[in-house]
């Protein structure tokens, strides 16, 4: 009954694919691109298992917003 | 680098979480040297996204020697009145400050847990506020931890999508130099991009 699973791909991929066309994903290497180790801080704070997942550079930008 | 696959949702979440960080910063206040060299790596493709992401990675990568600060000032603080752009959802939406739009993000930051770490002054209905408390929902930053897209989109139309836009407008329009025509192009083109696909995810 439930077709939760079948609705829910087609929706995800259109959105996907506007996010890709829109240029949002040629957009990650540069937004995320951090001070050199972006990608190895989140692989750490994701082995920690606390869902915490800010790139380093991510957390870059907020510290230096601080809100 | 090329984007030859359609990334997973996750990564979209972490490439929308850092282009909403990005321009909170670029709105919170005058950049500083630390924060232009960042922005030399930004890049993009030839959408309109792109384009202003390209635009201010140029821009970054001869900087003045204030690092803009003689363009945002103006914008932001100007004489006395408080400058040229007056980024608040309540300007915006009632025509008063410190009104109603402010009371109901506030409802909303205790209801997610998000209380405002006291280093700024300006109330919390800040565009730049309010684009660090989507990064925040998407990452998972708060109490409340990591938010779904639906709540990211009930955030993002009560709080954001009615007025944003109208702000990139007028940084466009208002007297602004190179630098933050690129930042409105920016916001205007990430917000229509957010406003489309939440449509699509609903």
């Amino acid at each position: 009954m439930e077709q939760k699973q079948k609705s829910e791909t087609p929706v995800k991929r259109g959105r996907r694919e506007f996010l890709t066309m829109a240029g949002v994903a040629a957009a990650g290497t540069g937004v995320l691109a951090g001070a050199g180790s972006a990608q190895a801080a989140e692989e750490l704070s994701k082995d920690k298992g606390q869902g915490y997942q800010e790139t380093a550079h991510v957390r870059t930008y907020y510290e230096l917003a601080k809100f | 680098m090329h984007a030859a696959n359609v990334p997973v949702e996750a990564d979209f979440d972490e490439i929308r979480a850092g282009l909403y960080a990005l321009i909170a910063r670029l709105l919170s206040g005058p950049l500083d040297a630390q924060f232009v060299d960042h922005m030399c790596q930004l890049e993009g493709d030839t959408s309109a996204l792109g384009l202003a992401l390209n635009k201010l990675a140029a821009l970054a990568k001869s900087p003045p020697p204030d690092n803009f600060a003689d363009e945002y000032a103006p914008l932001f603080y100007g004489q006395g009145q408080g400058g040229e752009i007056l980024p608040f959802a309540s300007y915006y939406l009632t025509g008063q400050l410190y009104d109603a739009p402010l009371a109901a993000i506030r409802d909303d930051m205790l209801k997610l847990g998000i209380q405002p770490t006291g280093s700024v002054k300006e109330p919390e209905d800040h565009i730049a506020f309010l684009l660090d408390m989507m990064h925040g929902l998407i990452t998972g930053r708060f109490a409340a931890g990591a938010v779904g897209v639906p709540d990211q989109q009930g955030f993002y139309a009560r709080h954001i999508e009615p007025w944003a836009s109208e702000v990139f407008s007028d940084l466009k329009k208002a007297d602004s130099a190179d630098f933050y025509v690129a930042v409105a192009d920016l916001g205007l083109a990430f917000m229509e991009i957010e406003s489309e696909a939440f449509k699509l995810a609903a």
